[in-house]
């Protein structure tokens, strides 16, 4: 009998884990999987790594920290795993751009989330309109809306982190081609004369947040990201800057409301649409496990598509294996094309260091309305924290 | 009687001078003394060292890490981010101070005063002191974004939410920090106040003071001692500001309330830049003690005065 300690994020999915254990065992009576799941996981899994404690198998939220954690080299490398023919190779290209270890395959991308406009499809059927697919299209939609008396959007800037969906949707335009890697190469010399850099790319993606944030509710800047689901959840607004997971409470409130997402239209050709997926949980394995033949049968049970897909369902979210199955949610229906498609991108607060508060320095541009300040100030924060890591001998 | 063995003590203390008969104070307070300082070294020395060896390290909290020298503490004195924590720390710090000691200089008086009831209100007044600030911070957060709002819609700085106005933010984290920190304040103001021999004021009215003299003359001379101590605790503790402003603003809107503290909890932790923000640590701790110590020696020379 092998114990597989099998470390585990995310809080709302512990009984769809528990269920799915208990099937595995059931099929596989000699392994014996002891799903460990606690509050703050991030910084449980850190503290594991310092003492050397890393578990067999986990699941981790596909962010910024987890590359972090994958370029230090703790985790188990897939390359040649027959199980990474089967996921789709936009998510796993999300999880490159994170940050593998050299030349190794660290994680496999389980469920992702997509970050676009939720907007209540009743209202816009109301007022016969369409999902904008340009830039000026969206813009005509909001006046629209506005001209008939409903809200477009519902602010929700007492807090912070809520500026960034928008940010990570319409900045995704400008961070394609290797943006931030030529960001990294130019480190403490990025400004205004560089190559790239954040005032000289960034300009039109911020001013087309501010307008956005022009069609918000008044007094928008002192509500909550819960006030901003309610508010939607009862038909107050038509849209809301959030992503996909901001659909579990709306639906909690009013469960027959009718939503769906669409990608943010920042491009002028509807071909060169983008959605910004990032992914919710991936799987890894801990690095010299003793048990890596059992943890991959495991791994391998929870990449099978019925497996998966009854997962996805349950958390509302994309399943990454190719050909599985998405529930029949509309705004699960909504964004599949980008996926099949592989139309996807990663969120770019992924690739700017935690030290920069950058969703505090979005937040404070959104209250004060100043492109440049802001785009100055983003700049400066990256050339001091490349200034100090380059000091560092990294 | 006392002074005068006290003042022997410390003088063969002084000259060294071994004493053979019955110099030494009983084991039992050496059991006494000892283990309280092997636990003082372990639990608060040694992490403060092993947290100045890591201020010249680049270790990000995990995973291995290089000695490079000053390299953090020459960033610092570069980092716009942090002279803006400081100022804000600051500046917050001198606000909250003097609003506090008037205050609870205020209060303590009328609760010294004969008032009825006054043992109920003395009870009353330090019950802010007794909860936990992230707890009472909460209800503060609500106040100031739910209630507040709907009391007052036709002021627009507070029916917009002050908490999330970069100009304001920091006016909310005074309030609920001074409505906290003079709890403790009345307490010492009032046992200084208790020290006042009651004959002086009766004195003092009968040469004509009015009770505006009388403060000046004799209760604020009198109590300047403990004047000093508030004023001391008071600035060094709101310089060091943190549960406030996680229950209220978590450093924002924007950067707009970050404190010296709350940058390091931030940057250390969750901006994974353990080593720099100890460095920031460091020299915070040098920068506190010296305004301490400075704040001490200027108002206890203004004491002599008297």
């Amino acid at each position: 009998m092998t114990r597989l300690d099998f470390f585990q994020f995310k809080g709302e999915a512990l009984e769809d884990f528990t269920a799915i254990i208990a099937d595995f065992e059931a099929e596989n009576p000699d392994i014996d999987v002891v799903q460990n799941q606690v509050a703050d996981a991030d910084t449980v899994i850190r503290t594991r790594l310092v003492k050397d404690d890393v578990p067999d198998v986990m699941t981790l939220n596909g962010n910024g920290g987890l590359g972090q954690l994958m370029r230090a080299g703790v985790f188990h490398d897939f390359t040649g795993d027959p199980l990474l023919e089967t996921i789709n190779p936009g998510v796993q290209q999300i999880l490159s751009d994170i940050g593998f270890a050299d030349g190794e395959v660290n994680a496999l991308g389980y469920v992702n989330n997509a970050n676009g406009v939720i907007y209540n499809r009743e209202i816009f059927a109301e007022q016969g309109l369409e999902v904008p697919e340009t830039w000026d299209e969206f813009i005509a939609v909001c006046d629209a809306l506005e001209a008939a008396g409903v809200t477009p959007f519902f602010g929700t800037l007492a807090d912070s982190w809520t500026a960034l969906p928008s940010f990570n949707a319409l900045g995704a335009y400008p961070a394609q081609d290797g943006f931030f890697d030529q960001m990294r190469a130019e480190g403490d010399t990025v400004g205004p004369d560089s190559a790239v850099s954040f005032e000289k790319d960034f300009g039109t993606a911020l001013d087309q947040q501010s307008q956005l944030f022009s069609y918000a509710q008044a007094g928008y800047r002192g509500r909550t990201y819960d006030d901003g689901n309610a508010a939607f959840a009862n038909g107050e607004v038509a849209m809301l800057l959030q992503g996909i997971w901001a659909l579990n409470p709306v639906k909690g409130i009013n469960p027959d409301i009718d939503a769906a997402i669409f990608p943010y239209p920042a491009a002028d050709d509807p071909d060169d649409r983008l959605l910004v997926s990032g992914v919710d949980v991936a799987v890894l394995i801990g690095k010299d496990t003793p048990h890596l033949a059992e943890a991959e049968r495991f791994v391998e049970y929870l990449f099978r598509p019925d497996v998966i897909e009854k997962f996805a369902a349950s958390q509302t979210m994309i399943p990454s294996v190719i050909g599985a199955e998405l529930s029949d949610d509309p705004a699960l229906q909504s964004v599949k094309p980008y996926f099949d498609d592989n139309r996807i991108t990663g969120f770019i607060d992924h690739q700017v260091p935690p030290s920069i508060p950058l969703a505090a320095i979005v937040q404070g541009f959104l209250l004060n309305g100043d492109t440049e300040a802001a785009l100055a100030t983003l700049d400066n924060e990256w050339r001091k924290v490349a200034a100090r890591t380059t000091t560092s001998g990294d | 009687m006392t002074e005068t063995r006290a003042v022997t003590t410390a003088d063969t203390g002084r000259e060294g001078r071994p004493r053979k008969v019955g110099g030494r104070a009983p084991s039992a307070y050496y059991w006494m003394v000892w283990p309280a300082l092997a636990l003082f070294a372990f639990f608060h020395t040694l992490p403060v060292l092993v947290g100045v060896f890591f201020s010249f390290t680049n270790y990000a909290g995990f995973g291995t890490w290089d000695f490079i020298g000053i390299g953090n503490y020459v960033n610092l004195f570069r980092d716009d981010r942090v002279l803006a924590a400081y100022g804000f720390s600051f500046g917050f710090a001198l606000v909250a101070t003097v609003l506090t000691n008037v205050i609870s200089l205020a209060i303590a008086m009328g609760l010294n005063a004969k008032i009825v009831g006054r043992n109920t209100f003395r009870g009353i007044f330090f019950v802010p002191y007794v909860i936990a600030i992230l707890v009472i911070g909460y209800v503060f957060q609500f106040l100031f974004s739910n209630s507040l709002p709907k009391l007052f819609p036709e002021i627009p700085l507070i029916a917009d939410n002050m908490l999330s106005n970069p100009n304001w933010a920091w006016v909310p984290i005074v309030v609920l920090a001074v409505w906290q920190a003079s709890a403790f304040a009345i307490i010492i103001y009032l046992s200084g106040l208790q020290t006042i021999p009651q004959e002086l004021y009766e004195a003092a009215s009968l040469d004509g003071a009015r009770p505006w003299r009388q403060f000046r003359s004799i209760t604020f001379p009198l109590i300047s001692a403990f004047f000093t101590i508030n004023m001391v605790l008071s600035l060094k503790g709101f310089l060091q500001v943190f549960d406030h402003i996680v229950a209220l603003t978590n450093g924002g809107p924007g950067t707009a309330t970050e404190s010296i503290t709350m940058l390091i909890y931030k940057g250390g932790f969750t901006g994974g830049e353990f080593a720099y923000q100890t460095a920031n640590a460091v020299i915070f701790v040098i920068v506190i003690t010296v305004v301490s110590l400075i704040q001490f020696r200027v108002l206890q020379r203004r004491e002599a005065d008297f």
